[in-house]
């Protein structure tokens, strides 16, 4: 089965605290809602495959903690990935002040500067909203993002957003082409501009 | 025969094979490859442009044919170029319009091009086909078989209507002797040629040359039309005289200081070795002359070169110039592709020393963890001189085999580590030349990053640019393994001695550079560890030593100064598991003060235990307090909540992340899977626990959450039976599940501050992991992992150099490049090949910005004073490194012509003194009655001339009908060549 796979690409989930990055990961990869979700250690780590575009992709998503004294710790995981969510609690205002430091955590901590990155605004089914969604668009588009509103506990929005960004990753060649170095899909490297070309009895006079 | 009676054709063959000869089926296939390459009919294209088979692209079609078992190749050369609609040639074409092959015959506007395949130069045609034998030393040579082939192609453009010229290559391949026909309506070309290896006397001039060409066309008509004549003569200048090649080659053997023949260590060396022009090619020209104009026969010629309306140059490049700087690199690169080990390369001793002090230093260690031992005094002078002159004994012992000799190593060690001279000079000297680069600073920056290199200031690079030098001039691999195990030593002695390794970016390692520089950061960030656990013990020892006097007067308690922590580890130990190591303790400088109090600690360790309560905590003495944190106060007690003094997290370089990760991946993705991988990473959080519950007696799970996680904590306001408004806070819903592993770890934590917990990163263990990793590096593996490092400093040394020349075609090969490697450097395996073709790019780099500088400096571009005359000059110099033939503008006249001049008169000057040399007066003797003739040209005489010869009369009759004819002469020191293409009516003779 793992024949038809085009490549595996490494997520990441950040965020704030308790903004619902392992809910909304556990809603994509297993369509359950758990309000009683425990606070993650570390980092937490699950597996799904999506179909985008025809081509299969195998996921491996890296959720983490969001806890302050957990940052020390997690970043060394960023390394190699070609996608990360970035998530907030559209009801929580500060932890949508706080993305700005997570961007810079991501530029710090990344290894590739062309990781392609998405905004979520979570818990859009509670009431007590916080942060409108034009704002979250003016965030994502200030910093070349992709944007998009769900919630976990609805289901709203979630698929989308991982299937919008791996399409994205995919559509980034330079981004996971030469991941999978035996893939028969492999796009085929730029052709090395071959200037001058040899002399095959061409030749001036002398 | 038409295209579509071909099958019918074949299976004629089948069923009468008799019939058809070879020599009918080789016609019939020369048919059917001109049809399938649709060269059939009249085709419409524009007149040739002025240059046009200079700019234009030129592309090649080949296949075979065999006459019997012989195999010829047929092969179509043609000039790319846009045909026209069928409307345009309705508009243009007139009936029986010549073929295009005569008509380029006659064209002016390509003649003499810098560079196109023979039968273009000679015949102007833009678009041929040849048949030449397959084999490259098989040769066409009796007549009778030049003829048949000549037969053969004339049939078939007979039955086809092919208008393309088709040529026979006869006799041998290297005379480039070729014979041919073009048909059209009514009208046919035949393609001549005479090839001597002399110049007949009578021929060596113009008007010899017009009498063959006019006796050749016959012309019945009186006065005959004009003839047009094109010359071009060629002169070859390769003796530069005082403009040789300006860089000599590095004195390899000199050494001074720290320096190797001129050559910095931390430098790569530059340009070629050898001049990268080897010849200068000026072709004077007469475009457009009619006969009659000029008079050039045997006693006179009025072709002075001096006075040829159009000059043009060209540059012949040494095709593979010795490059210091591509040498380095090949040289290095090839490393890569060794096996030998540094052991087999330094016979089996090779680390027996190191093996030795291995030992010791486990006595050594032992040594130092006893809090009595006397510490090192700070890194000294005194201490570092003799180390170095122990190092360096230890080197005399093996001198006899030691690649590298004591000297240069000596001054290779301290380049690497200024530091262990104590002489700051030497210090300054590397930070100065970091500021020479600083203009680069920024792209060296991206370009780290980019090649996963490291920085250029530090160790790692350096060490990749001095094995780079060793490789090359020091003893090879050995030098290289030699280098690399004194390199292992240093690394060995410095964790022994908590001496920092300089030149690296202090902190966890920097996962954006190579994996090498990470490894260095990584024994770094242990040395860090073991430094300041040691001075810490070091000064608590001291400490202790006054205390004890006090201590034994007013306190006769004198318990042990550790806690019983064989039994709490073993308790612990399935939560540690994560980070499982031997009873070394992380201990804090800043909290040793607490040490004194130690005694009073453990009785209220031993308190805690006994009633294993929370509430009574408060009368125990805090421990490892960091600072308070804001105005919070514990819950029970009230307090001031303080945030203890933590661990910091283990660093960690790619290869352990990797491991790690791969380790946490492979838990799957089960509940129990999730469960269990959180509890491995929770010894961080357990750890901060026992921090925060030392550091906070009294203190509870919902304190520990204010501060750890906030949001875990929920706050909502009350009125309670007063009406007041009353804050009251709990756990989120998530920290209250029962069993979570949060409740789960604060219920195993023991208030224990942070000195006397077991360390989280084992650094004495994970320096052991490094140092034996660095050991077991060979020469190939060490090439691999510096290689980012030489191919950033590389394209940093062509940038640099390429700023000073401003060269555009190099600025685009830098970036192609970088874009290239940056993609081949991301991960951990590139490809060699790839690899390799970067350097080949690296290498031709170099190669355009020699030649520029030759060029430069041939031309004295730095000499001229005239601004403007200087501007043309650089403009000229960079097109002929750009382009086959450059036009010198102003001719013979211009300044840059006259500089020409003087670069041949003298060259013709230090040939006629010494008369020895008179390879170069050879070709003169034949012109000798020019130097006689008056028209004094200190020119040499002309390598090469070359003249062309066109007009169009009606042949073979008077009353035929008006047709191209065109002759070309070439001739050479030893060849001479007469190409004809003459035209004649075929229907009115």
């Amino acid at each position: 089965m793992d024949e038809d796979i085009l490549t595996t690409l490494k997520i990441l989930i950040i965020g704030e605290s308790g903004v619902g990055k392992s809910s909304l990961l556990l809603r994509f990869t297993d369509d359950t809602f758990d309000p009683e979700l425990a606070a993650t250690i570390g980092v937490d780590f699950k597996v799904k495959t999506i179909a985008v575009d025809g081509n299969k992709a195998k996921l491996a998503i890296w959720d983490t903690a969001g806890q302050e004294r957990f940052r020390t710790l997690t970043p060394s995981y960023y390394r190699g990935a070609q996608g990360v969510i970035l998530v907030y609690d559209v009801t929580r205002r500060e932890t949508f002040v706080k993305l700005e430091n997570w961007l810079n955590e991501l530029e710090t901590y990344c290894t590739r500067n062309d990781i392609v990155k998405m905004l979520v605004g979570n818990k859009i089914d509670k009431e007590n909203r916080e942060v409108d969604r034009n704002e979250g668009l003016k965030f994502a588009r200030k910093h070349s993002m992709l944007f998009i509103e769900s919630s976990a506990k609805t289901r709203d929005g979630v698929q989308c957003a991982f299937e919008e960004l791996v399409e994205k990753i995919i559509q980034t060649p330079g981004l996971w082409e030469s991941e999978s170095q035996n893939s028969r899909l492999r796009l085929s490297d730029s052709p090395d501009a071959n200037s001058g070309g040899s002399c095959g009895g061409y030749c001036s006079l002398l | 025969m038409a295209a579509d009676s071909d099958p019918e054709s074949e299976v004629f063959e089948i069923t009468d094979f008799t019939t058809a000869s070879e020599w009918e089926r080789f016609v019939s296939r020369i048919e059917e490859v001109l049809n399938n390459w649709k060269l059939i009919g009249s085709t419409a294209r524009n007149p040739l442009e002025k240059g046009e088979f200079t700019s234009g692209v030129w592309e090649e079609k080949s296949d075979e044919i065999s006459f019997a078992d012989y195999k010829f190749s047929i092969t179509h050369h043609y000039l790319k170029q846009e045909y026209l609609t069928d409307k345009e040639i309705k508009e243009e074409s007139e009936e029986d319009a010549l073929p295009e092959a005569m008509q380029d015959m006659l064209s002016m506007s390509n003649d003499f091009p810098p560079r196109a395949h023979c039968l273009v130069r000679w015949y102007g045609l833009r678009e041929f086909v040849i048949i030449a034998p397959a084999a490259s030393n098989d040769a066409v040579i009796s007549e009778s078989k030049c003829n048949i082939l000549l037969s053969s192609i004339s049939i078939a453009l007979g039955n086809t209507g092919c208008q393309v010229t088709l040529f026979v290559q006869i006799q041998q391949k290297s005379r480039r002797m070729y014979v041919g026909a073009c048909e059209g309506p009514g009208v046919r070309t035949d393609f001549e040629m005479v090839h001597l290896r002399k110049v007949p006397n009578q021929y060596n001039h113009l008007s010899g040359l017009l009498d063959i060409f006019k006796s050749k066309i016959g012309c019945p008509l009186t006065p005959l039309p004009p003839i047009s004549v094109a010359i071009r003569f060629t002169y070859v200048l390769q003796d530069w005289q005082q403009y040789s090649w300006p860089q000599q080659p590095p004195d390899f053997d000199a050494l001074v200081g720290g320096e190797v023949g001129g050559l910095e260590f931390g430098k790569l060396p530059f340009g070629a070795c050898e001049d990268p022009i080897s010849e200068l090619h000026l072709a004077t020209t007469w475009p457009h002359l009619t006969e009659g104009i000029i008079v050039d026969n045997d006693v006179y010629s009025d072709l002075d070169a001096l006075q040829a309306p159009q000059w043009s140059v060209r540059v012949r490049k040494a095709d593979n110039p010795q490059c210091l700087l591509g040498d380095f690199l090949t040289e290095f690169f090839k490393l890569c592709r060794r096996k030998e080990s540094t052991d087999e390369l330094l016979g089996r001793s090779a680390f027996e020393d190191e093996t030795k002090e291995n030992t010791d230093i486990s006595q050594a260690l032992q040594k130092l963890t006893e809090p009595t031992t006397v510490h090192m005094p700070r890194l000294s002078t005194m201490s570092n001189m003799v180390h170095s002159a122990r190092k360096r004994m230890h080197r005399h012992r093996r001198v006899e085999e030691s690649p590298i000799n004591t000297e240069v190593l000596n001054s290779i060690l301290i380049f690497l580590f200024p530091d262990a001279t104590g002489d700051v000079s030497n210090a300054k000297r590397s930070t100065s030349r970091g500021s020479n680069i600083a203009t680069f600073e920024e792209e060296s920056y991206n370009l780290y990053c980019q090649f996963k290199s490291a920085p250029s200031d530090s160790l790692t690079y350096k060490l990749a640019l001095c094995l780079c030098m060793v490789n090359f001039y020091h003893g090879g691999m050995r030098g290289v393994a030699h280098l690399w195990q004194e390199f292992v030593l240093e690394m060995r002695y410095r964790l022994e001695n908590n001496y920092l390794i300089p030149g690296l970016a202090t902190g966890a390692p920097d996962l954006k550079c190579c994996l090498l520089h990470q490894k260095l950061q990584m024994l770094n960030c242990c040395i860090e560890r073991k430094k300041a656990r040691d001075d810490g013990r070091r000064q608590s020892a001291e400490n202790a030593l006054g205390d004890c006097m006090e201590r034994k007067v007013s306190n006769s308690k004198g318990t042990p100064a550790y806690p019983n922590n064989k039994g709490e580890t073993s308790q612990q130990k399935s939560w540690d598991s994560w980070s499982d190591s031997e009873d070394e303790f992380f201990e804090c400088l800043s909290d040793t003060e607490e040490l004194q109090d130690s005694d009073m600690k453990e009785g209220a360790t031993k308190g805690e235990e006994r009633d294993g309560g929370k509430k009574d905590m408060h009368k125990w003495r805090p421990e490892g307090r960091l600072h308070q944190h804001g105005n919070l106060t514990l819950l029970h007690t009230g307090d001031p909540l303080y945030i203890p003094v933590t661990q910091e997290p283990a660093p960690m370089t790619e290869d352990l992340l990797e491991e790690q990760s791969e380790v946490l991946a492979k838990l799957g993705t089960s509940a129990e899977g999730a469960h269990l991988r959180a509890r491995m990473q929770s010894a961080c959080l357990l750890s901060d626990m026992e921090s925060f519950k030392a550091a906070n007696p009294g203190c509870c799970l919902e304190d520990f959450v204010r501060w750890y996680s906030p949001r875990d904590y929920i706050e909502e306001e009350f009125t309670d039976e007063t009406g007041d408004k009353v804050l009251r806070g709990e756990l989120s819903a998530r920290m209250k599940i029962p069993g979570n592993m949060w409740v789960e770890a604060w219920e195993t934590a023991k208030p224990i501050p942070v000195r006397r917990q077991r360390r989280l990163f084992d650094d004495t263990r994970e320096a052991e992991k490094v140092l034996h990793y660095l050991v077991g590096l060979k020469p190939a593996d060490l090439t691999q992992h510096l290689l980012p490092c030489i191919l950033h400093a590389a394209l940093l040394k062509v940038k640099e150099e390429e700023s000073m020349e401003d060269i555009p075609s190099v600025r685009k090969i830098i970036q192609h490049i970088i874009a290239h490697a940056s993609k081949l450097l991301r991960y951990s395996n590139p490809d060699i090949k790839k690899l390799e073709e970067i350097i080949g790019q690296i290498i031709a780099s170099e190669a355009i910005i020699a030649r520029s500088r030759s060029l430069q400096a041939k031309f004295g571009i730095k000499k001229c004073e005239k601004e403007e005359e200087r501007e043309e000059l650089e403009r000229f110099v960079s097109q002929l490194l750009e382009q086959p033939e450059v036009p010198v503008i102003g001719a013979g006249r211009g300044p840059t012509g006259s500089i020409i001049y003087k670069l041949f008169v003298n060259a013709q000057r230090a040939a006629t003194l010494t008369p020895i040399d008179d390879e170069l007066r050879k070709p003169g003797s034949s012109d000798e009655h020019r130097a006689s003739s008056g028209t004094v040209s200190e020119f040499p005489p002309p390598t090469g001339r070359e003249i062309i010869l066109r007009t169009s009369v009606p042949r073979p009759a008077p009353y035929s009908k008006s047709l191209p004819q065109r002759m070309y002469c070439v001739m050479l020191k030893d060849e001479f060549r007469l190409t004809g293409a003459f035209s004649s009516d075929t229907s009115f003779f």
